[in-house]
């Protein structure tokens, strides 16, 4: 039996319930406190707050109320699109992340893309294969693959192409204070930085989107309506690409969707390794620092966003086969 | 009789009954070398320090076999209280149905729906720094996989003859769940307790290099992340001793865990 779309929506629902609460509950229950890291500055400025000033700006965020009433505040809040203040960073945290949230989307969905591409063109070459050599290598490598963790493959090619043969940028997003000659030598800049991120998130997905596409032309292989596109005398392209491939797409399809939350969690540590300026590198800054507000606002973010895939990921495979929305 | 463990499998278990034998061994010999100061700071490997010392002074292979200790630990620890938790919760919602079973299944819903890495990192912040406490955590996380497998097994099973007689006996759900349910369910869940582990020690390691691990447990990703935070690793040549053995252990440690993984379920999946 599959799941009616009102059951979808109704757990839809329920999961950004649970979402709000734990968003609101954890960063409260943390250890430490946002004006004991403000009080004290590394460096050889020591700044100590009194306790009257942190009981001013503790009633100054709200943060003396009762929880109730800071849980409503909060809730409320976020319908209007406010989602707090970072008191680190002294800017509004919707704003902190729409700014990096373009680094961060930009290598997501490139990896994703050049995964999903990738994985299905070698998954139809290994499937397709009348060489079994040639499958079991591809079959070997795709597991292999989908096995090394993004995080230690961006370590790997961290050290093996920026810092021992100087390939690729050690870190970063853009190179800081060159003066671009022009909108081409911007962009270039930004794909140089950005290609050792990109990649170091899209082997291990390639290897999954392998190992999806592959079985799944499998089966459609096997079937019977592929005997016929060949009996018919169809060139062998064809029968591969307009008979086998396009019905053995919606499983990658929605996998490609399932996908985001994978990457994004990838992409926190991998932005880490690069130091690449996206929202995973400003979600390592905002735990170090105790940013209560920022901390939560990433959280949010990035939890809707899957959710949202997610959501997607059902249309698009209702949408594909339309044998489960006949039902 | 064809083996039950394929080449890849035999390497990998090896390789874990290996990294499990030298860390009990070190563990036992009481050796301290893992957090004191043996020798001058980075120095390149050699006899007396055969993976080099890192900026302390600290001798790296030790430190090494340590934290393979401690990755199995984790992993150990994790697959233990999700895999039991997990498959506990799946026999239940699956014998009690109804309400129960909705409840679990929402709960499923909510861990499976949310990005796993930043709800980890949130809640490692919140716990504080303890290795124990990041195994509750990826437990926490980890249960989901194991209990939906032992859920729709057990629900199968439901509705086989000897579980009716059983139950018309009256048989409860403790001689249900572990006299008829788990014998049948062990094989499968076992290949998906093999995915916690990985998960677990990849989880710690990545957790651990955000700074969010036991500073004084010298884990393989606490050694990542001291590499990683001195400043000159990316122009000398440190990185070779400090940086490569404990991301090759991690690496090969990922992909045992999927061998064997591959293992159990072509040999129990064939089998149900």
């Amino acid at each position: 039996m599959k799941p009616s779309g009102i059951h979808r929506v109704l757990t839809g629902l329920f999961v950004l319930a649970g979402l709000f609460a734990v968003n609101f509950a954890l960063p409260r229950l943390m250890p430490g406190d946002p004006f004991l890291s403000l009080s004290v500055e590394d460096g050889n400025v020591n700044v100590a707050f009194t306790d009257e000033q942190i009981s001013h700006y503790r009633s100054y965020y709200g943060l003396d109320r009762p929880l109730g009433e800071q849980a409503l505040t909060y809730i409320a809040g976020l319908f209007r699109g406010n989602l707090g203040f970072s008191i680190y960073y002294n800017q509004k945290v919707l704003d902190l992340i729409l700014a990096r949230l373009p680094w961060t989307l930009g290598i997501v969905i490139s990896s994703l893309l050049f995964s999903v591409v990738l994985g299905t063109l070698g998954g139809l070459l290994a499937a397709s294969a009348r060489n079994k050599l040639l499958d079991s290598a591809l079959f070997t490598l795709g597991t292999v693959l989908s096995e090394i963790p993004p995080f230690l493959l961006a370590l790997m090619l961290l050290f093996t192409f920026s810092a021992a043969l100087g390939w690729f940028p050690l870190s970063g997003g853009l190179t800081p204070f060159r003066q671009h000659a022009g909108l081409a030598a911007l962009t270039a800049d930004i794909l140089h930085h950005a290609v050792l991120p990109v990649l170091s998130l899209a082997l291990s997905r390639a290897g999954e989107f392998f190992l999806l596409s592959r079985a799944s032309m499998r089966t459609v292989l096997s079937r019977q309506y592929m005997l016929t596109a060949r009996a018919k005398g169809l060139k062998r392209r064809r029968v591969l690409f307009r008979h086998a491939l396009k019905n053995a797409l919606p499983p990658v399809a929605v996998r490609f969707f399932m996908s985001l939350g994978h990457v994004l969690g990838g992409a926190v540590l991998v932005e880490s390794i690069y130091a690449y300026p996206g929202v995973g590198k400003l979600m390592r800054e905002a735990v170090g620092v105790r940013d209560y507000t920022l901390l939560q606002g990433i959280f949010l973010v990035v939890s809707l966003l899957v959710l949202a895939m997610n959501a997607l990921s059902d249309i698009v495979h209702r949408a594909l086969d339309p044998r489960l929305s006949a039902s | 009789m064809k083996s039950f463990w394929s080449i890849g499998g035999k390497a990998a278990l090896s390789y874990i009954l290996l990294l499990a034998l030298v860390s009990a061994v070190y563990g036992l010999s009481g050796c301290e070398a893992h957090r004191n100061p043996a020798s001058l700071s980075l120095e390149a490997p050699s006899w007396a320090h055969p993976l080099g010392t890192d900026d302390l002074g600290m001798d790296l292979l030790a430190q090494l076999v340590h934290g393979a200790g401690v990755s199995l630990l984790v992993g150990a620890g994790t697959a233990l209280l999700a895999g039991l938790g997990g498959t506990l919760l799946g026999m239940a919602a699956a014998y009690f149905g109804g309400k129960p079973d909705l409840v679990f299944l929402a709960l499923c819903d909510f861990f499976m729906g949310l990005p796993q890495l930043p709800l980890m990192i949130v809640a490692g912040a919140f716990f504080g720094p303890d290795t124990g406490r990041i195994v509750l955590i990826l437990s926490l996380l980890a249960w989901v996989g194991p209990a939906r497998i032992a859920r729709s097994r057990s629900r199968v099973l439901m509705k086989e003859p000897f579980v009716l007689a059983s139950r018309s006996y009256g048989g409860g759900f403790a001689h249900i769940a572990f006299r008829h349910f788990l014998p049948h369910l062990a094989p499968l869940v076992s290949a998906a307790v093999m995915r916690v582990v990985g998960m677990a020690v990849i989880a710690e390691a990545g957790l651990s290099y955000l700074g969010l691990g036991d500073p004084l447990s010298k884990s393989w990703g606490i050694i990542l992340n001291r590499a990683m935070a001195f400043p000159g690793i990316y122009f000398t040549p440190f990185w070779i001793w400090w940086i490569l053995p404990p991301l090759a252990a991690l690496i090969l440690f990922s992909l045992a865990i999927g061998a064997l993984g591959r293992d159990l379920e072509r040999k129990f999946n064939g089998k149900l």
